[in-house]
């Protein structure tokens, strides 16, 4: 019974030194986000964080603990003291806290979440959401603004990038293939189109359209945080590390402006 | 009648033949002859002129004759196509070190060539993994010359490892050796199958690293299509490889599990059947159903490759690819652990000298895990899925960690309370319950959808299995050496060394795999040898960490082969454990145990001293 209890007080003081340590940090984030999406994937992050605190604390203070108090003073085979095959509290406890659990986190994060965020995006189409076309080559990403004209959004440099209006709902449209293949334009592959401060991720398919909704909400860009890009997550030969593309979340204004940029720069190229 | 019988007679005592050449090396010759020869009869069959001497197709039938060539050489052509033909195998095995260099039919000695092919690999794709992490210190292109070759390095690293370590050294390797001595067998029920099956590991293993001969392939060893199939022809060698290995590992699944099945000794019931060996039957049954999944979808893959059938693009349906490839590769990790686990529970009650606790709970575990792991392949597929399919895949998904917990639940059990000795493999194990731990919670963010979305695919994912996996397996496959030590060889290790040893492979296995973690949340992705500069600063340290933990590895391996050989003697039961292989001599004879072994009680009590099992020698019989 002793070492049941000093175990159980030793473990509580443990895990709420680690909620408190948690907390503190979890106010910089684990990971940097900036979008509706990216938040729903950051709060279930800390709060599965926060259960599994304790359960990591009982094995690792179990295995601590029996360095420490279960130890044989030497190598001799003697049968330990307690020879106990069975505890009906034990396994009980042990077999139904796995299943509460487990169930638990089931239903939240995992099930709330995907409701919150399957509901997200079903609002949000219905208030006019801006549209970017994003096709995958080998190794490319190219983003193209239909609602505006735009085939193509570069930069100066003819690199290309993308730029978003914060707090105004995006709705992607990923396709694999490459418009610049000269005899196959449909011989694409498996690419997968991640934001890393968006907390987005979904593959594009050759010969399928995916779609991903999103509302950016706060001003960045790739100088201010390197998350802010858009990087291939699946490997899709020898190009792979090299497909990103910077993104930049700009205000109103300054997305009309760049549009008009945009719009020149096409006027003007061939 | 008398007639025959006097003539069949001398077939069965045949003139041994005296071998002049190794087989090994007769092996490489007849397959060097097999590949060239069936190699130009291809390209002279080609319709298509102008080609070089090695094309894709004939390279992959150049490749048959050069397993068969292998095969043969290596001992196939006495043991076994003579005795297909009727006359007398010539076979002889060599009594001394050589017959650990050719086929063999005892499971004793192809054990020890299973290990020692393993770490062999894992040697290999260890220095691989050392050549990817110098490559990763700095955020450009440094040390590879071209992604291609980087991109190849992760596939044979990933490769070599699943195929060649992770589903061979503790079950093939420790199985072969361990299971026919637990079960009180002499011999395994397909011991010429299992000899053959053996040689089939190294053939794969020489095939993956050869890959690069034909062309840098880059899509990781989980080969996804369509950019497989637009891949140079370094992925032929890929599938043909990882055949071979998957094949091997389909011979060893179907002896060990007849042998459980059908050798097991007097009075050895199911329900006294060791952990161990209880943690090699689910694996097995789980490597006869999901080894011929892959095999069969490598085989079309690598038909698509020379013949452009459009399975799996545009035109057909890339996602069957990836359904059949995680239908097989999720049970693969499970496949990896289980032995792991049972081996936890089959070490612990020994060095604790105490009663293993709640060991049905343990088995029940071992079996739903078994049977479950076949239902959440497409939790490795969150990134490419309908929204309604992730709630029933998070659902089993998180649901598999109530079996996997009841490993935990027997082992700490079993510990409370207990009088530990802290040997090596003690120490070893509490470090495995330690690392899979993590493993196994930073699975339950991965089976989240959500925060899946988020760190699918980046540096996460790989320090969640490398968790799993070395943490799990690995370091469970090292104590069990070292456990086992006594048994292979009646030597023992040196103690100070084997704890120092583990401390070391604890801090740089942490050291590397837990900074992984923080640089995927970081936004670092995987399969590429470039990336963006701010995260070169943990980058480096992970690389330091990671050669430390590499050393590591070869300090073990040299203190165990050091202490196989020149070790003190060890006593004939040194942990005074109850298990059948402690109740013959140490290394154990030809055939196991002279006389016939009969068990009458349970292994794992220690609350008694009552004799597990008895050895009932007979004269009459023994002959
Ligand atoms: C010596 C310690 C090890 C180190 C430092 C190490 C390191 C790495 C690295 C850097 C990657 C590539 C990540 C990427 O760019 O995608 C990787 C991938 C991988 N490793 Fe290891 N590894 C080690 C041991 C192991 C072991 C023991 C296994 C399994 C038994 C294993 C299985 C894998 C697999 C399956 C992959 C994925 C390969 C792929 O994406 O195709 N590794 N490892
Ligand atoms: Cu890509
Ligand atoms: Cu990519």
């Amino acid at each position: 019974m002793g070492d049941a209890i000093v175990f159980v007080v030793i473990w509580g003081i443990l895990t709420t030194l680690g909620e408190i340590w948690f907390r503190s940090i979890r106010a910089h984030s684990m990971y940097y986000t900036i979008s509706n999406q990216g938040s729903i994937a950051l709060s279930a992050f800390n709060f599965l964080s926060s259960w599994l605190m304790p359960i990591f604390i009982f094995v690792a203070l179990m295995v601590i603990y029996t360095l420490i108090r279960f130890r044989a003073p030497n190598n001799e085979p003697k049968p330990s003291l307690v020879q106990a095959m069975r505890n009906k509290w034990y396994i009980f406890f042990w077999v139904a806290a796995s299943f509460l659990l487990n169930i638990m986190f089931w239903l939240h994060p995992t099930s709330v979440d995907l409701e919150a965020m399957f509901t997200n995006w079903r609002q949000e189409k219905k208030q006019n959401p801006l549209i970017v076309n994003v096709t995958a080559r080998q190794w490319e990403w190219i983003f193209s603004y239909p609602q505006y004209g735009i085939k193509q959004a570069v930069n100066a440099q003819g690199l290309d990038e993308m730029e978003l209006p914060v707090n105004r709902p995006v709705e992607f449209f990923l396709r694999s293939y490459d418009p610049f293949h000269t005899y196959d334009v449909y011989a694409g592959v498996i690419h997968s189109f991640w934001i890393p401060a968006f907390g987005i991720k979904e593959d594009v398919i050759p010969g399928e359209t995916r779609t991903e909704f999103l509302v950016p909400n706060h001003v960045a860009n790739f100088k201010t945080s390197p998350l802010v890009r858009v990087q291939c997550a699946e490997v899709c030969g020898p190009g792979h590390p090299y497909m990103e593309a910077p993104v930049s979340v700009v205000t109103a204004k300054q997305f009309a402006q760049w549009i008009a940029y945009q719009k020149k720069l096409q006027a003007s190229g061939v | 009648m008398e007639q025959r019988i006097a003539q069949a007679e001398p077939r069965n005592h045949p003139q041994p033949k005296v071998l002049r050449m190794a087989p090994v090396l007769r092996g490489l010759i007849w397959a060097t002859i097999g590949f060239v020869v069936f190699d130009l009869f291809t390209v002279a069959v080609d319709p298509y002129r102008g080609n070089p001497l090695v094309t894709e197709p004939s390279a992959v039938i150049g490749w048959v004759g050069g397993l068969l060539g292998w095969l043969l050489g290596v001992g196939g052509y006495e043991e076994m196509i003579l005795p297909l033909f009727g006359s007398p195998s010539t076979w002889v095995e060599p009594k001394d070190w050589r017959r650990y260099f050719g086929l063999s039919t005892n499971h004793k000695v192809i054990g020890i060539q299973y290990l020692f092919s393993s770490s062999s690999i894992f040697l290999i794709a260890g220095l691989d993994a050392m050549a990817m992490r110098y490559e990763l210190m700095q955020p450009s292109m440094h040390f590879f010359t071209y992604t291609g070759q980087y991109l190849t390095a992760v596939g044979i690293h990933g490769s070599l490892m699943m195929f060649g370590v992770g589903t061979v050294a503790m079950i093939s390797g420790l199985g072969n050796y361990f299971v026919p001595l637990m079960i009180g067998a002499k011999r395994t029920v397909f011991s010429r199958l299992s000899g053959i099956g053996h040689w089939l590991l190294p053939a794969g293993a020489l095939t993956l690293i050869a890959s690069p001969l034909l062309g840098y392939w880059d899509t990781g060893w989980r080969g996804y299509e369509p950019l497989a199939s637009q891949d140079p022809g370094g992925m032929v060698y890929y599938y043909l490889g990882i055949f071979a290995m998957t094949f091997s590992t389909i011979l060893s699944a179907v002896n060990l599990s007849a042998t459980i099945i059908f050798h097991r000794a007097k009075g050895m019931t199911w329900a006294r059947l060791p952990l161990f060996v209880w943690g090699i039957l689910t694996v097995s049954l789980l490597n006869l159903i999901w080894q011929p999944e892959i095999e069969m979808t490598f085989v079309m893959a690598l038909l698509d490759k020379l013949i452009p059938f459009h399975f799996w693009d545009a035109l057909g349906s890339p996602e069957t690819y990836l359904s059949m490839f995680w239908l097989f590769g999720h049970p693969e990790v499970y496949i990896i652990v289980l032995p792991a686990f049972a081996m936890w529970n089959e070490i612990i009650p020994v060095m604790a000298q105490k009663n293993l606790f709640a060991r049905d709970w343990a088995i029940i575990g071992l079996i739903f895990v078994m049977m479950l792991s076949g239902l959440v392949w497409a939790h490795h597929m969150f990134t490419n899925m309908r929204n309604s399919e992730m709630f029933p895949f998070a659902f089993f998904t998180e649901m598999i960690s109530i079996p996997t917990g009841f490993s935990f639940m027997a082992a700490i059990g079993t510990l409370w309370k207990a009088r530990l000795r802290l040997t090596t493999p003690s120490l070893l194990v509490l470090m495995s319950l330690f690392n899979f731990v993590v493993g196994g919670l930073t699975g339950v963010y991965l089976a989240d959808p959500p925060v899946n979305l988020q760190v699918h695919d980046t540096f996460f994912v790989i320090a969640h299995f490398h968790y799993t996996i070395i943490g799990g397996m690995i370091f469970t496959w090292i104590a069990s050496m070292y456990y086992w030590l006594p048994k292979f060889s009646g030597r023992m290790y040196n103690e100070t060394w084997g704890k120092l040893l583990a401390i070391w492979i604890f801090i740089g296995f942490n050291g590397t795999f837990g900074q992984m973690f923080l640089l995927g949340l970081d936004g670092m992705n995987r399969w590429v040898p470039a990336y963006p500069p701010y995260l070169k600063p943990m980058n480096y340290e992970v690389s330091l960490f990671a050669f430390f933990l590499g050393a590591g590895f070869i300090a073990h391996a040299i203190h165990i082969i050091w202490a196989w050989r020149n070790g003190p003697k060890a006593p004939e039961n040194p942990w005074h454990s109850r298990t059948l292989e402690w109740l013959t001599t140490s290394p154990p004879p030809e055939n196991n145990f002279d006389g016939e072994v009969e068990v009458v009680r349970g292994f794992y009590r220690y609350d008694h001293d009552e004799p597990s099992a008895y050895l009932v020698k007979d004269a009459s019989e023994s002959q």
